[in-house]
């Protein structure tokens, strides 16, 4: 019985930790939004953010994005040839891209990538001091350090998602065309047929709220590090994950208001 | 001019600040010490306002910080330098970015008026030539020295050092002992010190406290600290492992 | 190296995603652009199952625009259509449901209206739909027949699986070999015979005909006689069967004969003996054998049957029909009967002759004239008369028109033919006499089963004579081979 009270009660203990977790995560979101829109706008660290979360992002997000496409063409073609509906398999990368793939898989490349990053700076930040020192210089470091990143995470994810769904794009063409020999108009012409303005917009609007989740976990994650350089670690570790679940997670429930 | 009054502080169950009171006068450099762990840095916070006590009054200038919301703070912290224990500097920023944050932060300075000030702050704590480098570069001691050249760019009235002097060998030891001291003179400063190098502390100390179980037990000169008959004071200054402190 | 600052790659950056941004957008949207400043038309479809927002809407495989939305409006689909501002449709547009291929997407194809129409205006309703054939209720429909097929092959299977359908079965292929076999035997041996059969009947109803053509009254004569001979037949017959009775019996010489095995015996070896000959004819032996073994025998044989063949189609597209029709006049509370025969040489033409037993009788009129009296005209009904029916008729589609004798008198008659030729609805005029109104008479007939036949109508209905009744009945009608084949005028084969 006490074993079992004492289950009930680690229980308890992660539940409210998880729902604290949350609530704190929201307030740091709300007191992001405070910052965001109070001069002096820090454009200098915004650009530097989105630098690091967007334009050194470019190469992986393109490598994930055009293999994946790459291989839901291949996947897609063996599937439709069931039917001899080869010719769909443009279309269903394209939408698989748009709507689901260049979303998700970018987020997920950016949290690895930049997420991580995030975490662990703001991690050694905390550790060494240097977000006492800001408090101390009466620098406010969420306006410093997150309203920067939640910023270039927000601007950056959609972007590199517009370059994920085009090479996924691409990716696709080259194996259905190239390789399998699906016919080349056909491709195209039933990814204009079954690809509309809204597949892409919502896309975006998601990949615009994964950047979201992903830069608040992972600088919330960083601010909140105790524990020295094994803090630090602990903390990239968890916001990566955290992040991670969270795209997933929010992404069905983005899905599902959306489309 | 800072007062502390009554000042209770715990970390889960562990009591650090338990009905502190201590009144640190203006211009002078006074220095707390105490055993490692024993709640130094916590005190240092709470001056600056980055802990809040749970109960007591911190009075900076006759106004109680602990009711003040974060711009009032903010506006108080102005008044304050501080040197981090290993210079809190920020890695992203090369060393002249770092000294200018304060600066570019708070005042309205052109670029030029900047890397002017900068230039003399750094000159100030004695380095010429720096400012392009990043804080990795940088020795241990250098890198207070600009933390130091960081914490008076706003030219504050009160600097608060956080063991300013650890993990430093004896000769450079010396020279950041010299450099508070100096610093203090040239720009007037109210000085706060964390340390428990003995040798410091006489060095640079007008005044020095003995922070013990979460009290203040002695607060004076050097000299009367000297002469204190206090077995916690004694054994503190004497090094030895005989005594009221318990080592485990 | 030239290097970028953080600014200007990122500035870099998103222009080029922009760029992407925007091509990717164009080519998606590029349908829908024009589209935002079309018009909306209206549809309403009984089922617009499979139709979604944004499907397309074509004229000839040509999209034109898209589907706005999709309502309910009194229990069907209430469609509106986005069209493309300068397409117009004409009033009488027809829009319908399909689908690309069986596993396509659904879309609206609108065929356009006749040229010159009025165009629709926006918001206005394409009021023609033309339904589509649905694939779901096309599936249904195949699962049921395959559901029927499934039972037939399963009860089939039922009979012939197992060894008593097996055994069914070959005997059933054995006895089909033998039959034919045995068929063929007979046809072969009995070539010659055949074609002098053909031959003879030929001429004897060549004969016939002649005969029956020239001698009236001696056929009525040989009648008479066959009458009378038919009657002695039948004694004749009923003293045959006694005769019989007492042979079976083994009463009289024949009796013992018939019992007696030393007779049987003979008969047995007769027997025999015909057999040995005719197996000689069969295998060629002998000149009947030669002839009966002959290709020329064959050819012509063939030949004949092939006359034969030609023979029985002219007789098959030569119908006759015998009917009898009985009306009650209600009115008159007495009963009509009509007994008719109906000869239909071609599908459109036919003769009609018959006699019909009126109550009222025949009637005979007398003109007397006495001196310059005035003539005085005298009626006399016989009731035991019959009336003549003796008409010819041509069909037009649906519309018959008869005339000749109708109950004794020149007459004309119209029907309609209705429901597949259930219904005949009839209109009569005869017995147009100068003393009295002509006889109409109109009525309908309707077929309740393969013969039987129900009617009702008005006879007489303009009658002087108060002869107006209602009246209702039935008749049976029936396609009578045997009359046929009989009165087929005889071809000639080859």
């Amino acid at each position: 019985m006490n074993r079992f009270s004492g289950a009930l009660d680690r229980l308890g203990r992660a539940v409210l930790a998880g729902v604290e977790e949350m609530g704190k995560i929201i307030l740091l979101f709300v007191s992001v939004l405070g910052w965001m829109f109070r001069p002096p706008f820090k454009l200098r660290n915004i650009f530097k953010q989105m630098e690091f979360v967007g334009v050194k992002s470019i190469f992986v997000v393109v490598l994930t994005g055009t293999f994946t496409g790459m291989v839901m063409a291949l996947q897609g073609y063996h599937g439709f040839r069931m039917f001899s509906a080869e010719s769909l398999v443009g279309g269903t990368v394209a939408l698989g891209m748009t709507r689901e793939l260049g979303p998700v898989l970018t987020s997920l490349m950016v949290t690895a990538r930049a997420g991580s990053a995030m975490a662990a700076e703001l991690g050694t930040m905390r550790v060494t001091e240097q977000i006492d020192a800001l408090y101390v210089m009466a620098a406010n470091p969420v306006k410093h350090l997150i309203v920067p990143r939640v910023i270039a995470g927000v601007l950056m994810t959609p972007l590199l998602t517009v370059v994920s769904d085009f090479t996924g794009i691409l990716g696709g063409y080259f194996v259905g065309v190239h390789i399998l020999g699906i016919n080349s108009g056909i491709f195209i012409k039933n990814i204009t047929r079954l690809v509309e303005l809204n597949d892409i917009y919502n896309g975006l609007v998601k990949a615009a709220c994964f950047g979201l989740i992903l830069s608040l976990i992972g600088c919330y994650k960083g601010f909140n590090t105790y524990g020295g350089a094994e803090g630090v670690g602990r903390a990239t570790t968890e916001a990566v994950v955290l992040a991670s679940i969270s795209i997933l997670i929010s992404d069905y429930f983005l899905t599902a208001i959306m489309f | 001019m800072i007062k502390l009054v009554d000042l209770h502080k715990s970390f889960g169950k562990q009591k650090v600040l338990d009905g502190l009171d201590l009144e640190i006068e203006e211009e002078k450099t006074t220095v707390i010490i105490g055993r490692s762990g024993g709640g130094k840095s916590v005190l240092l916070k709470h001056i600056i306002g980055l802990l809040r006590p749970e109960r007591g009054q911190i009075l900076i200038d006759g106004t109680d910080i602990t009711k003040l919301n974060d711009r009032a703070l903010n506006e108080i912290r102005k008044k304050f330098g501080m040197l981090f224990q290993e210079a809190a500097l920020f890695d992203s920023m090369t060393v002249a970015e770092n000294v200018a944050f304060p600066l570019r932060e708070h005042t309205t300075m052109k670029e030029t008026e900047i890397r002017e000030t900068v230039a003399d702050r750094l000159r100030s704590v004695g380095l010429t030539g720096v400012e392009e480098k990043m804080p990795s570069e940088l020795s241990g001691g250098m890198r207070k020295r600009v933390g130091l050249a960081r914490a008076i760019a706003l030219r504050p009235q009160i600097v608060l050092f956080d063991e300013p002097t650890t993990g430093l060998d004896p000769v450079m030891t010396e020279a950041i002992n010299r450099l508070i001291i100096d610093t203090q003179k040239n720009f007037n400063l109210t000085c706060v010190v964390i340390s428990h190098d003995v040798r410091s502390i006489f060095e640079i100390g007008h005044r020095i406290a003995m922070l013990y179980e979460g009290k203040i037990i002695e607060n004076g000169t050097p000299e009367e600290l000297r002469g204190s008959q206090n077995p916690v004071t004694l054994q503190f200054l004497a090094g030895s492992i005989e005594g009221p402190i318990r080592i485990m | 190296m030239f290097s970028l600052s953080s600014e200007a790659k990122v500035g870099l950056f998103v222009l080029v995603g922009l760029i992407i941004l925007g091509y990717m957008s164009v080519q998606v949207g590029k349908q829908t652009l024009g589209l935002k400043k079309g018009y909306t038309l209206e549809v309403v479809f009984d089922s617009a199952a499979g139709l979604d927002r944004d499907a397309s809407v074509q004229i000839a495989g040509v999209e034109i625009g898209r589907v706005e939305s999709i309502r309910l409006q009194d229990g069907k689909a209430l469609v509106r259509l986005r069209i493309v501002s300068n397409v117009k449709l004409e009033k009488d547009a027809i829009a319908s449901i399909k689908t690309h291929g069986i596993l396509g997407d659904k879309y609206v194809e609108i065929y356009p209206g006749t040229h010159g129409e009025t165009y629709l205006a926006a918001g206005e309703r394409i009021s023609r739909t033309e339904r589509q054939a649905d694939i779901d209720k096309l599936l249904h429909q195949l699962g049921m027949i395959a559901d029927d097929v499934r039972g037939v092959t399963s009860s089939l299977n039922r009979v012939l699986a197992g060894q008593a359908g097996e055994e069914a079965i070959t005997s059933i292929l054995t006895n089909t070999k033998d039959l034919t076999r045995n068929l063929n035997h007979v046809i072969v041996s009995n070539e010659a015979a055949l074609h002098a059969a053909l031959e003879n009947t030929r001429q004897l109803t060549g004969n016939l005909n002649r005969v029956v053509t020239q001698n009236d009254e001696k056929v009525r004569q040989v009648m008479d006689t066959l009458k009378s001979a038919s009657l002695e037949m039948e004694k004749t017959f009923a003293a045959l069967k006694e005769i019989t009775t007492g042979i079976n019996r083994g009463e009289g010489t024949l009796g013992q004969l018939v019992k007696d095995k030393g007779a049987a015996e003979k008969l047995n070896q007769t027997l025999a003996s015909l057999q040995e000959v005719t197996q000689k004819i069969n295998e060629g032996r002998g000149s009947i054998g030669k002839l009966v073994n002959d290709d020329e025998t064959v050819r012509n044989l063939n030949e004949g049957l092939t006359g034969l063949n030609r023979y029985v189609n002219k007789a098959e597209q030569f119908r006759t029909f015998l009917s009898y029709r009985g009306e009650y006049l209600f009115d008159k509370s007495d009963a009509k009967s009509y007994l008719d025969l109906r000869i239909q040489p071609k599908e459109d033409k036919f003769y009609i002759l018959g006699v019909v037993s009126d109550p009222k009788g025949r009637r005979t009129t007398k003109d007397v004239t006495v001196g310059n009296t005035p003539t005085v005209r005298t009626e006399e009904w016989d009731r035991d008369g019959l009336l003549f029916n003796a008409q010819i008729g041509k069909r037009y589609k649906d519309l018959v028109l008869r005339g000749g004798l109708l109950e004794s008198t020149g007459g004309v008659g119209i029907d309609y033919m209705a429901l597949n030729d259930k219904l005949k609805l009839s209109f009569e005029a005869f017995g147009f006499g100068r003393d009295r109104r002509a006889h109409l008479k109109t009525g309908a007939e309707y077929r309740l089963f393969r013969h039987l036949y129900l009617s009702a109508g008005w006879d007489d209905f303009v009658s002087d004579q108060d002869n107006r009744s209602i009246y209702g009945g039935f008749a049976i009608r029936f396609e009578d081979d045997d009359l046929k084949y009989m009165l087929t005028t005889t071809p000639i084969p080859k």
